[in-house]
């Protein structure tokens, strides 16, 4: 732990009235656009399910943030995470609250340049950004952060971000397939308990640990049930379940799954009664790439519903949203060593990050992309990267080619962490659009 | 006493076949498929019966041997997955090592692929030590009938190593261990027993016999199924689907879909005898001489109709989504 009187190692000293002045501004454009994108999504479907209004108070963040700082008064601790890879099953099963801390403030990114050069992810510079000025409720009320070392640019984050909060870094092996890496990445989770266990002062027993692993199962298990949903013809909006996927990552859980599971119920009345949120034959659209964070990095989801022609998000391949909660932990034997190695195989073996990298070259998330499209009836993919996300931006060209080959259109959408360019996206969607709606038609 | 005993086994036995059919056929409806463990207990622990009864025959040898022969050819090792009772005897202690939550030890692959190769090595030296005793001491004219009779009930009966694992805990005829007039036995000690009769005293004898029976009962205890690793019977099964030309025959198979795959590891790790070529392999039919077919991986495969087990070319029962969070211990 760093004493506050230690000097900062990246931080630059902003004086009180500037970081008053620079947050009022920015909340202020966050709070808009908070209430702007609900207000489109309420608009882009009049019949809009009912369980979803639960999960526009939830999106907005001050309910949770009461929520949480009520909880701290009564001894709990918050653990914020910054990357999927972070088992959470540890954090809840130590009677902590996990909350994911990427930032989404488009505005906060430019604040990220004082410190990091431009050519860096703009949601690594706009977490800088958002922690300079303590934009993000949660990020302020974290008592440590889980930092994952997968890329470059969350590797230097979380030393940045150690001027302010405790970093906890997890090394990731870069190779998922072998022996040698399992054991490192195992070990990285035994690691990681004790500190959680030292935070928190609980000591995470094999009942606490079962029981955190089954509410988060049963979490995958509403999670799964909303995305099978999305398979046939569309019953909700690709952003409506974006939002519902992304809540997850600061919601209490057990009631996320209620409300999930009632908001399920909801749709699986319309499905029976054949109400589509638009007409069948609208293109359905499949999004992979680079993490899209709320409030802020909502402008592709919101540009391909509202394009004309209009197309829907079925499904999508994003670490914040289907790719959150999609794999459960399978336990053989409800022993805490077993527990412990089935949460480090499934933080590590499942996920489909292009990080990682093996002989036969990413295979696993060629493999689940060409699943998804077959699945969820896929009919055209957008390839969506932010200028300094390298591992996606050089995965482009292999998804590409695959792609071409199963006769699937793909579309490299590259963007910046700004609303100025919505003009010209707007072009680009649309004329993709178009031609998967000709691809229909014919 | 035992002719009771025999009339409630032979109840058992009927109504315990008459359960199994009815949740082969639930299965077949993939109701039940959450409880595929249970199942596979309840099929081993008919199957233990069975084979009790099936000794009671005076030619159960021949049965038994024939059983052993013939049957894999179709089912292959699912014999050692679902009927053997040795498999019971050690999935039992297992459920004990489970109930005091001590954690397994894996093997080393290649440790466990030298085993496997071991058994084949172990089977043909019992088939040859026969035919090495005759050429020690030969008869003063080549006789193959006496050749063959060596074989086969010589002093040194081979076939037992066959049987040897299908020895149920409770036996039907006379043996050194006797509670209240039922005689218990365990896999292999009767051959033990045999085997160093000739060079030991009876002390010594029985002294290894129960060595053997602790070394097992530790050894299954701190290690899955560690008899399937090395077992002869296993070997004589196995041969069917380890040769090339053998593979159609066998109607029991696994089966993987490669695009379904995230390769999340599950499947590599709940195997009770570390197959690692479920995981490994792309895609297609999963052909090992390693695997039982217990079908543990396929029932804990979170990945909807990635892994099936296929009969034939119909699926028996598939891999699915099942996120009820797990009753199975």
């Amino acid at each position: 732990m760093k004493s506050q009187s230690e000097e900062k190692k990246y931080m630059p000293e902003l004086s009180e009235k500037e970081v008053e002045e620079l947050r009022k501004a920015i909340t202020d454009t966050s709070q808009r656009v908070v209430a702007e994108n609900i207000e489109k999504m309420k608009k882009a479907d009049q019949n809009r399910p009912e369980a979803m209004n639960y999960f526009d108070e939830i999106a907005d963040f001050a309910q949770r943030e009461k929520e949480i700082r009520a909880a701290k008064k009564e001894g709990k601790k918050v653990i914020g995470y910054m990357c999927l890879h972070a088992p959470t099953e540890l954090i809840l099963a130590a009677d902590a609250i996990p909350v994911r801390v990427n930032s989404g403030w488009y505005d906060a990114s430019k604040l990220g340049d004082r410190i990091v050069p431009v050519e860096v992810c703009p949601m690594v510079r706009s977490t800088i950004g958002a922690k300079m000025i303590a934009l993000s409720p949660y990020l302020e009320l974290s008592d440590a952060l889980i930092s994952v070392l997968t890329c470059d640019a969350m590797t230097k984050l979380g030393e940045i971000l150690s001027d302010y909060t405790p970093v906890w870094a997890m090394t990731v092996p870069r190779v998922k397939d072998s022996a040698q890496s399992i054991r490192l990445w195992n070990e990285e989770i035994k690691a990681i308990k004790a500190q959680i266990e030292a935070l928190t002062g609980n000591t995470i027993k094999g009942k606490q640990l079962k029981s955190a692993i089954e509410r988060t199962q049963k979490a995958t298990k509403a999670f799964r049930r909303l995305q099978d949903l999305r398979k046939g013809p569309p019953v909700i909006m690709g952003r409506d379940a974006m939002l519902v996927n992304q809540t997850y990552m600061w919601d209490d859980i057990d009631r996320w799954t209620e409300k999930t599971e009632a908001l399920c119920d909801e749709l699986e009345k319309r499905v029976s009664q054949k109400n589509w949120v638009c007409p069948t034959d609208t293109p359905r659209v499949m999004i992979t790439g680079t993490p899209m964070i709320w409030p802020d990095n909502w402008k592709v989801p919101t540009l391909v519903e509202e394009a004309n022609p209009q197309g829907i998000l079925v499904a999508d391949e994003l670490c914040s949203s289907e790719r959150l909660l999609y794999d459960p932990v399978g336990v053989d034997e409800w022993s805490i060593s077993d527990m412990l190695n089935a949460i480090g195989e499934r933080y590590l073996m499942a996920s489909t990050c292009p990080c990682f990298t093996s002989e036969d070259g990413n295979e696993d998330r060629i493999n689940w992309l060409l699943t998804k499209i077959k699945d969820w009836n896929i009919q055209g993919v957008i390839y969506y990267v932010v200028r300094g996300c390298m591992l996606y931006a050089m995965e482009y060209t292999r998804v590409k080619k695959v792609l071409d080959r199963n006769n699937i259109p793909v579309y490299y959408l590259d963007t910046e962490y700004t609303r100025e360019d919505v003009g010209q996206m707007k072009t680009r969607v649309e004329a993709f659009l178009e031609m998967l709606s000709a691809r229909i038609d014919i | 006493m035992m002719e009771l005993i025999g009339e409630i086994l032979k109840l058992m036995v009927l109504s315990g076949l008459a359960l199994a059919g009815v949740l082969v056929i639930l299965i077949w409806k993939k109701g039940l498929a959450t409880k595929v463990t249970y199942l596979r207990f309840l099929v081993q622990a008919v199957s233990m019966v069975a084979i009790f009864y099936l000794f009671t025959y005076p030619v159960w040898q021949l049965i038994i041997l024939i059983v052993i022969f013939v049957l894999p050819l179709f089912i292959g090792r699912f014999f050692c997955g679902w009927i053997c009772p040795f498999a019971l005897i050690m999935d039992a202690i297992t459920l004990i090592r489970k109930t005091v939550k001590v954690r397994y030890r894996l093997l080393p692959d290649k440790l466990n692929k030298f085993l496997h190769n071991l058994r084949y090595v172990l089977f043909l030296v019992f088939l040859i030590i026969p035919v090495a005793l005759y050429l020690l001491d030969p008869p003063s004219s080549f006789d193959t009938s006496f050749l063959l009779a060596m074989l086969l009930s010589g002093p040194f009966e081979p076939w037992r190593i066959l049987v040897g694992p299908l020895i149920p805990l409770i036996v039907p005829w006379e043996g050194p261990l006797a509670i209240s007039g039922v005689y218990f036995s365990y896999p292999y000690v009767q051959e033990v027993i045999l085997y160093s009769e000739v060079v030991f005293s009876e002390l010594i004898v029985n002294i290894i016999a129960w060595v053997f029976v602790g070394l097992t009962f530790v050894g299954s205890f701190f290690v899955r199924r560690v008899w399937c690793r090395f077992c002869p019977t296993g070997a004589s099964i196995a041969v069917v689907n380890r040769f090339k030309g053998f593979k159609w025959a066998p109607m029991l198979h696994i089966d993987k879909d490669e695009e379904k795959c995230t390769k999340c590891g599950i499947c590599k790790r709940v195997c009770p005898v570390q197959v690692t070529e479920v995981y490994d392999q792309k895609g297609g039919k999963i052909t090992t001489s390693m695997c039982t077919l217990c079908t543990r991986c396929v029932e804990m495969c979170p990945y909807e109709d990635c892994l099936k087990l296929k009969m034939g070319g119909k699926t028996v029962f598939k891999s699915r989504n099942w996120l009820e969070p797990s009753t199975i211990e």
